[in-house]
């Protein structure tokens, strides 16, 4: 795998998840292995760290087509919820991230009996985490920390992270401006994504535009344009 | 640097520090006695004429303080009298370069406060019967600024206002995170002509006012990072100028602990190094802008305390 880019082993296994994600979406073939395609199964040590740093977006090619996910990319993403849960004293961005992965993993992986997979059990419930603070956040605060928490920008997910967004579209539309103007391409990828899953930004703000420019801008990171293409369909889902 | 006082308290300070410099250092806005004809004369008419359009505000805004006002009028009086020798270096830019713009665009805030020179005026509207005045190539915000000032000087604009508007940047209200410097520039010049340098912020149309509503906090937010103080001014007149202005208190904070304890205001970061004339022509301009944005602000607040429930006249 192409690993020119990346500056540690980690940094390099997560480049690699988010291109074979970004191929994936690109292609909707439900047969596709995300996992497999980036060499990385249950026991890769450095790839189950990746697969902690994708997070649920892991499965979002299944999720935003509508299909079952591949049993392989189900049993990583569930043995990196195992393998990293969070402290007591974690961030939220980071509770709330393993509280999407764990609902993810609910709501995407087959009914157990179905196919031979892993054989993992649930990995249990995990209590929605707080977004009180989100709620009192300055809109430049606000869109950072949203951005962390992309992955679950995603459709028929809700969560108080997603209706904290669905209230402040206005200020993600800002910080959105606000992160394309300091080039953090990563930032204006996952803003504009919420953008895209929530709606309501203002007309003026010319998001398709503007998603075209981060990925021309800042598509050379598999992250950036894992969230822009995220971003396109559910955007063209949103206008049908 | 400025510290201790927020709100309304510091954003005053800003514009009776910016004005007690710009009066002390008004000798900078000279004029060359001898200009060379190729440096163009007209240049060193800029700085005046931003002095009297900002002077002016200031002047007549007078909530910025009854002492504010006066040496607002004493830096007019200096700036007509002694700089431009009652209008006379006015007429003589004009008889070197007819056709320029310049001459009218410094002297109609002077005539509006009552300074006249007749034989400037008689040039000025034969200007304004020439087909080449109104074909002049400017850019778009500057025609609209020409129209403007046309209009204040009481004949009819080459090019009415309405469509003067519509060629520039931000009456297409276009993709707000592709606002760099420049454009930055165009926006709030295009905001000082709608509203004749902030004395009309009602006459700011409502879908520029609710582009600007948007928009602004997020410009705000980054030439406040980068340190830009000249734009930041500009851009905090623009906020005085909207229907609900923000006051935005962390771009005034970063704005007012930029300014130097003397009242100086640098462009960009910190203060530039050099003699006293070339500093003066670095900094006056940032410090017109202090005292501008501190005097609308301190206006808008007040009127909205005074009449929290009706719209800003």
């Amino acid at each position: 795998m192409d690993q020119t880019h990346a500056s540690s082993p980690l940094a390099g296994a997560v480049h690699d998840l988010a291109t074979e994600v970004v191929l994936a979406l690109r292609s909707g073939d439900h047969l596709a292995t995300v996992c497999g395609a980036a060499g990385i199964d249950e026991e890769n040590r450095t790839g189950i760290a990746a697969a902690r740093v994708i997070g649920a977006d892991l499965l979002l090619p299944s999720v935003l087509y509508g299909r079952h996910p591949h049993p392989g990319d189900v049993a990583v993403l569930d043995r990196a919820v195992r393998e990293f849960p969070p402290k007591p004293d974690a961030p939220a961005a980071t509770a709330w991230s393993h509280w999407h992965m764990i609902s993810t993993l609910q709501r995407m992986a087959q009914p157990p009996g179905t196919t031979g997979t892993t054989g993992t059990a649930s990995p249990g419930t995990y209590e929605e985490p707080d977004a009180a603070w989100l709620e009192q956040a300055p809109w430049q605060s606000f869109t950072h920390q949203l951005s962390v928490l992309a992955p679950l920008a995603v459709p028929a997910a809700p969560s108080a992270v997603q209706r904290a967004a669905a209230a402040r579209a206005v200020d993600l539309a800002r910080g959105f401006v606000r992160a394309v103007r300091r080039r953090d391409w990563l930032q204006a990828a996952g803003a504009g994504r919420w953008l895209a899953a929530i709606g309501g930004e203002p007309a003026t703000l010319g998001l398709e535009r503007g998603l075209d420019f981060v990925e021309l801008m800042g598509g050379h990171d598999p992250r950036v344009t894992l969230h822009v293409r995220a971003a396109r369909l559910m955007a063209e889902a949103r206008a049908r | 640097m400025s510290s201790g006082n927020t709100g309304i308290q510091q954003i005053h300070d800003v514009g009776a520090k910016a004005l007690g410099w710009l009066y002390e250092h008004r000798e900078g806005f000279r004029l060359e006695a001898d200009p060379s004809p190729e440096a163009g004369m007209l240049d060193r008419f800029k700085p005046l004429g931003e002095l009297a359009l900002i002077g002016k505000v200031i002047f007549r805004e007078g909530v910025a303080g009854s002492q504010q006002s006066a040496l607002a009028h004493k830096l007019l009086d200096h700036a007509w009298h002694e700089l431009l020798d009652s209008g006379a270096r006015l007429l003589e830019g004009q008889r070197r370069e007819p056709l320029s713009p310049v001459p009218l665009e410094v002297y109609v805030p002077f005539r509006e406060l009552g300074y006249r020179q007749p034989d400037l005026e008689s040039a000025i509207r034969l200007n304004h019967r020439l087909a080449s005045w109104a074909a002049l190539e400017v850019l778009p915000v500057r025609r609209l600024g020409l129209s403007a000032i046309e209009r204040r000087f009481g004949v009819e604009p080459s090019v009415p206002e309405t469509a003067a508007l519509a060629h520039t940047w931000l009456a297409r209200r276009p993709e707000p995170w592709t606002v760099e410097g420049h454009i930055g520039y165009d926006i709030t010049h295009t905001v000082f002509h709608l509203t004749d340098w902030g004395e009309k912020p009602a006459d700011l149309p409502v879908d520029i006012a609710e582009y600007l509503e948007l928009w602004l906090p997020a410009w705000l937010d980054d030439w406040l990072d980068l340190k830009r103080w000249d734009l930041l001014g500009e851009l905090l007149v623009v906020d005085a100028c909207l229907p609900s202005p923000t006051l935005d208190a962390a771009a005034w904070q970063g704005f007012a602990q930029a300014q130097q304890p003397d009242g100086a205001m640098p462009v960009v970061g910190d203060m530039p190094e050099g003699d006293e004339e070339s500093v003066f022509d670095l900094v006056y301009h940032p410090t017109l802008v202090a005292a501008f944005a501190s005097a609308l602000a301190m206006s808008r607040a007040l009127s909205d305390l005074s009449a929290p429930a009706t719209a800003p006249a």
